[in-house]
Order: structure tokens, then C-alpha cells, then sequence
């Protein structure tokens, strides 16, 4: 096992792998920019190595200073997290050319699964669902017409050369069909100077379900189930569980999501962690998305429904060790979601909201896993992905789950910055929610039906009566002089000779 | 016994009729804002002793500074000095962290000074307009 590993990355994730390392006794590099001098990662490292200014492609994604920064300080391995270099094929081959173990896939596997379409390709030879489309220029309607009799309506066509929703049609019946293939090409026509169209299946508001794959050098591969990822934000998703409520209620397609993820990977000659995501319908019809070929965001939630610690996992088949864990061996328990709390402003379109936290009261207690990068007085940088943490909690059912996770976010307390904090309250009441109803326009169609987080009314005169009292507390006394000294300054001054 | 205890600075622990609350308060500009269980309530403390000793003077309570919220650049000014803009009324648009924000009004009232540049780059917490 490796003695000193580099984690090229920040905030929550950086002191989530530093956790693990901790554990298994390997010491911890930290770099960090001008920006993160005072932050968690840096105060928990056992090391650290400045590379370079905020700006993230002035320091977290510089190769060169990074790798510098592992040679300094004699790390053996690099984990990349998430986000900055981790699907970078240039950065995984840097380090293997510098001697250095890159924590997850081989370059080549990355490249691979880094191209949209030869993604999809890989997957269809590989066996795996796509969504049906012919990528191909159609000669006319008719060409759409026989898609549609072989995959069915609603369809969309699409401009060969579009993009930004630009000669794109839905298409609902067969009776739609000509006068939209007319419009969509003559409006390709003009946007792009090219009227070709292409036809895709239309999948009316998917769930995103992804799976989790582990695997060693010597090609032995598990995955760990799924996620439910549809409640999302601005294409991100903001709350995630496992099991999904639709797997959970389709007894088969958790093994067939995950033998058709190892088939995809395989493929591609991967190993490490990855995770392979899809859409999936609500008749339980899956369709590869993409793969990820790094640790998510999201991985605690698998790792509190199947016990396994897959950062540790990750350093294990990275040092060369064989993976012993079967398929058979991995077993899901209870229900895990996780909340990902940023600072941003839900009223207002979740603009980020950086700034200094004044105040800072976590949640504790059965079930809780907390995953931050903030502590009172810290100040969020503007700079970067303003995650503070990834609030996850387990319980025995997904109901109990969802009790659980209102709980701790009633004990979760930010102040000086917006959160989403509340917002996740009103999401984790919502009946739609709690029904397992979820697909990826989920949080778009939320406000409608949103509930006014209205105060008990009684909570009024109880913040007028703590104001008050505040105000007078804290109110320096004009109106009457004082001039004997205060007992607590004396106090003070005797604390501070003590 | 206290029916109010202060438990932390700036966080109070309050009993009434046997019920439980936790409150964090926080100065704005010109007013308390207390925290309840998430809920947020601005209050204002109206001293009686301070009315009689400046008698005639516009309160600084009715006069409200709208500040960068973060440092950014100042896409576009949706009103003018003198205007009379109702409560939540768009007064600019300011972008930051390439997102564009417009800010609104927190009251209805008169726009007495408006120091934002269309094209300006403004520090966090730079006053941009008051409204009065």
C-alpha cells in the first residue's frame, strides 16, 4: 500500500479522501491556491504545497505544479476527486510518465469514455440500450415515419448542425409528423444554413439512474447498485438516494442496470471506480447516458446502504491489490439520501452565495454522515463550486429516511450566506417527492405546487420578544452614564493574565 | 427562571408556556433579524427615549442601502434617481460568478441615491443604490 498519496483537488471531497487515508495510516499531501490557504483540507492534511493563484487554471488544474508539488513531497499516488483534473486522460498519463499511481482508470479508458458519441458507440457495441436515434441525416418525413413505427411516438427530430434548441420538433402523433419535419428543416435552414434533421426517441421526463462499478487491474468488476439522481438543478443534481424508489419497486432491474454498466466499462478497458449513468423511463426502460470515470459526488449514499468504504476500495486495486469483494458478496440495506448543501440562493434562481458563515450549527446524532469543508468564520471563496457539504443519512426504510433527513436538516444551521437548506425541507415534504415520483424536471415543475415556508404564527412574537431583548442586552447604556468600569471587562483582563 | 437565556453570542434559548425555541439574531442595516427554525423575521426596536431626543430628524430606519452581494460587474441599471419603485422591483442587474442577478428592492419607496455604473465593477458590499 502506498505510504503518502497527493489529493489533487478542495473542499469536501479533499477532506473526504484525507478521512480515509487517515484511517488506513497513509499520509495526506493537501495544494491548495491563494484562496484556500485557510481551508479544511489544508488545516487536515498532514502536508501541504501551495500551487498558485484562485483562479483554478492558475493552480488546481496546472498538471505541471501539481505533479511538481507530488514529487516534492515524495506521494506515491495522486487522487483526483472529482471535477478539475479527474477525467483528464492528459493528467492520468502525466502521472503515469512521472511515476506517479493516477487513483483511478487508465488514460486510454478515459479518452474513450471522454467523446459523447464514441461513448455511445462503445455502448451499443457493448449491448447496452441507447437511446434510439438514427444519427444520420433523414431523407425526408418518411424516414421519421419508419422510426416511428419501429420505436413509437412521442419522437424528436433534431438539426444535424443544431444545437441550442434550434430546429428541434417534438413530435406527438403521426398526424404532427409532416408539418413539423417542415418546420424544424426550414428553421434549420436558417439557423445553420444546413436543413438536414436527424430522429431521436423521446424520453418523457426521465429518472436518472446511475450505477456504481468498481473494479481491479486483472479484470474483475462489481458494482454497488444505483443512485436516483432526477432531482436536479440547473443540470446538477441537488438530492440523491439509494435505492431508487422505481428500482426498488421493479425486482430484476437493479442486476440488469448493473451487468449492462460492467459491460459498457469492460469495454473500454476500465478499472477503478466509474460510475455509468441512464436514463430510465417509467416502464423501467433504461438508456446509457454517459460514464463517469472518477468517484461521484454522490458515492456516500452507496456507501451507507452497502458498508463499503470505496475511497478505501479505490487505493486498494490503485496499489495493485486484487479486488476480493464477489458480486454476491455486495448486499444493500435500508435507505440512504443525501442533500447537497450549497451556498446559493433558491429565491433567486440558486445564485451562488459566497461570503463568510458567522455561524454554524451541524447536525448530529443515528443515521447522520456529514461530508464538509466549512467550519464558523471561514469565508466561502468565490471562486469555485460553492458545495459546503453533502448532508447524508441512512435509515432502515426510505419513509424513515426521509424523516430522518428533515431532522437533520432542522439541526442544520448557516448564517452570513443563503443555503438551499430550506429549500430541501419544502422538497422532503412535497408529495410528489415522497411518493417516489421523481424525473429530471422535477425541481423546474417544483415551484407551482412549492408550499410558502411559512412561520407557525406564534414564532412572530417570539422573534419580536428575543429582539428586544437582544437589543437591550447588547445596547451600549447612553442614557444613563455609567462610569464605573464593567465587572466583566475586570473579568476579562484576569481570564487573559491568568 | 429565565424565560430567555442567552446560550451562545447571539443565539437565545427560549421557554414559553413550556414550549422550547431556539433564536440566532443578527444586525442589519437599521434592523434585527431574528432566525427561528429556518424562518427569517426582520424586526425593528423602536426606542421611545431616542424619538423625543431628535425630534423632527428622518429616521436612518427608513432609509435602505441595496450592497453587492458579492464582487461583480454591473450589467445594467433598471432605474433612475428620483423613481418611485415598488417593493421587490428589479433596480439593476448585476453579474458575478458568470451568472447575471438582478437585484431587487427590499421596500417600496423613492430611489435617493443611485451610485451604481452601468459597466462598473463593484466590491462585495458596496452600497448601489438607497432607497428611501
Amino acid at each position: 500500500m502506498f505510504r503518502k498519496v497527493l489529493i489533487a483537488n478542495r473542499g469536501e471531497i479533499a477532506v473526504r479522501v484525507i478521512r480515509t487515508l487517515r484511517e488506513m495510516q497513509i499520509a495526506s499531501v493537501a495544494v491548495f491556491s491563494d484562496a484556500d490557504r485557510a481551508s479544511l483540507h489544508v488545516r487536515m492534511a498532514d502536508e501541504a504545497e501551495w500551487v498558485g493563484p484562485s483562479p483554478s487554471t492558475e493552480s488546481y488544474l496546472r498538471i505541471d505544479r501539481i505533479l511538481d508539488a507530488a514529487r516534492r513531497h515524495g506521494a506515491e499516488a495522486i487522487h483526483p476527486g472529482y471535477g478539475f483534473l479527474s477525467e483528464n486522460a492528459d493528467f492520468a498519463a502525466a502521472c503515469e510518465a512521472a511515476g506517479i499511481v493516477f487513483i483511478g482508470p487508465p488514460a486510454e479508458s478515459i479518452r474513450r469514455m471522454g467523446s459523447k458519441t464514441a461513448a455511445r458507440q462503445m455502448a451499443v457495441a457493448a449491448g447496452a440500450p441507447v437511446v434510439p436515434g438514427a444519427h444520420e441525416a433523414l431523407s425526408g418525413p418518411a424516414d421519421a415515419r419508419a422510426f416511428a413505427g419501429q420505436f413509437g411516438y412521442p419522437l424528436l427530430l433534431k438539426a444535424v448542425a443544431g444545437g441550442g434548441g434550434k430546429g428541434m420538433r417534438r413530435v406527438n402523433s403521426d398526424a404532427e409528423l409532416d408539418a413539423a419535419f417542415r418546420d424544424a428543416s426550414s428553421e434549420a435552414e436558417r439557423s445553420f444554413k444546413n436543413p438536414d434533421l436527424y430522429v431521436e426517441k423521446l424520453i418523457e421526463r426521465p429518472r436518472h439512474i446511475e450505477i456504481q462499478l468498481l473494479g481491479d487491474r486483472y479484470g474483475h468488476m462489481v458494482h454497488f447498485g444505483e443512485r436516483e439522481c432526477s432531482i436536479q438543478r440547473r443540470h446538477q443534481k441537488i438530492v440523491e438516494e439509494c435505492p431508487s424508489p422505481l428500482v426498488a419497486a421493479r425486482p430484476g432491474l437493479r442486476e440488469a442496470m448493473g451487468e449492462a454498466a460492467i459491460r459498457v466499462a469492460r469495454s473500454a478497458g476500465y478499472c477503478n471506480a466509474g460510475t455509468v449513468e441512464f436514463l430510465v423511463d417509467a416502464r423501467g426502460d433504461f438508456y446509457f447516458l454517459e460514464m463517469n470515470t472518477r468517484l461521484q459526488v454522490e458515492h456516500p449514499i452507496t456507501e451507507l446502504v452497502t458498508g463499503h468504504d470505496l475511497v478505501r476500495l479505490q487505493l486498494e486495486v490503485a496499489a495493485g491489490e486484487k479486488l476480493r469483494l464477489r458480486q454476491e458478496d455486495i448486499a444493500w440495506r435500508g435507505s440512504a439520501i443525501e442533500c447537497r448543501i450549497y451556498a446559493e440562493d433558491p429565491d433567486n434562481n440558486f445564485f451562488p452565495s459566497p461570503g463568510k458563515i458567522t455561524r454554524l450549527a451541524l447536525p448530529h446524532g443515528p443515521g447522520v454522515r456529514l461530508d464538509g469543508c466549512v467550519y464558523e468564520g471561514w469565508t466561502v471563496p468565490i471562486d469555485y463550486d460553492p458545495l459546503l457539504a453533502k448532508l447524508a443519512v441512512w435509515n432502515a426504510t426510505r419513509e424513515t429516511a426521509i424523516a430522518r433527513m428533515l431532522r437533520a436538516l432542522r439541526e442544520y444551521e448557516v448564517a452570513g450566506i443563503h443555503t438551499n437548506i430550506a429549500f430541501f425541507r419544502q422538497i422532503l415534504e412535497d408529495e410528489e417527492f415522497r411518493a417516489g415520483r421523481l424525473h429530471t424536471q422535477f425541481v423546474d415543475e417544483f415551484p407551482e405546487r412549492r408550499k410558502p415556508f411559512d412561520p407557525p404564527p406564534e414564532l412572530e412574537s417570539i422573534a419580536a420578544l428575543v429582539a428586544a431583548f437582544h437589543a437591550k442586552r447588547s445596547a451600549p447604556r447612553a442614557e444613563t452614564a455609567q462610569p464605573q468600569r464593567s465587572r466583566w471587562l475586570d473579568i476579562g483582563r484576569d481570564e487573559a493574565l491568568r | 427562571m429565565n424565560q430567555i437565556e442567552a446560550v451562545e453570542p447571539g443565539v437565545y434559548s427560549v421557554l414559553v408556556d413550556g414550549r422550547s425555541y431556539e433564536a440566532r439574531v443578527e444586525q442589519s442595516d437599521g434592523c434585527l433579524v431574528v432566525f427561528i427554525d429556518g424562518h427569517r423575521f426582520e424586526v425593528e426596536i423602536q426606542d421611545p427615549r431616542r424619538w423625543s431626543r431628535h425630534p423632527g430628524k428622518p429616521g436612518i430606519a427608513g432609509r435602505l442601502h441595496v450592497t453587492a452581494p458579492m464582487p461583480g460587474k454591473i450589467v445594467r441599471l433598471l432605474v433612475a434617481e428620483g423613481d418611485t419603485v415598488e417593493a421587490g422591483q428589479g433596480l439593476l442587474v448585476v453579474e458575478a460568478m458568470k451568472m447575471q442577478n438582478e437585484m431587487k428592492a427590499p421596500k417600496a419607496g423613492r430611489v435617493v441615491t443611485l451610485t451604481a455604473r452601468a459597466g462598473a465593477t463593484v466590491a462585495a458590499g458596496e452600497v448601489l443604490v438607497a432607497i428611501e
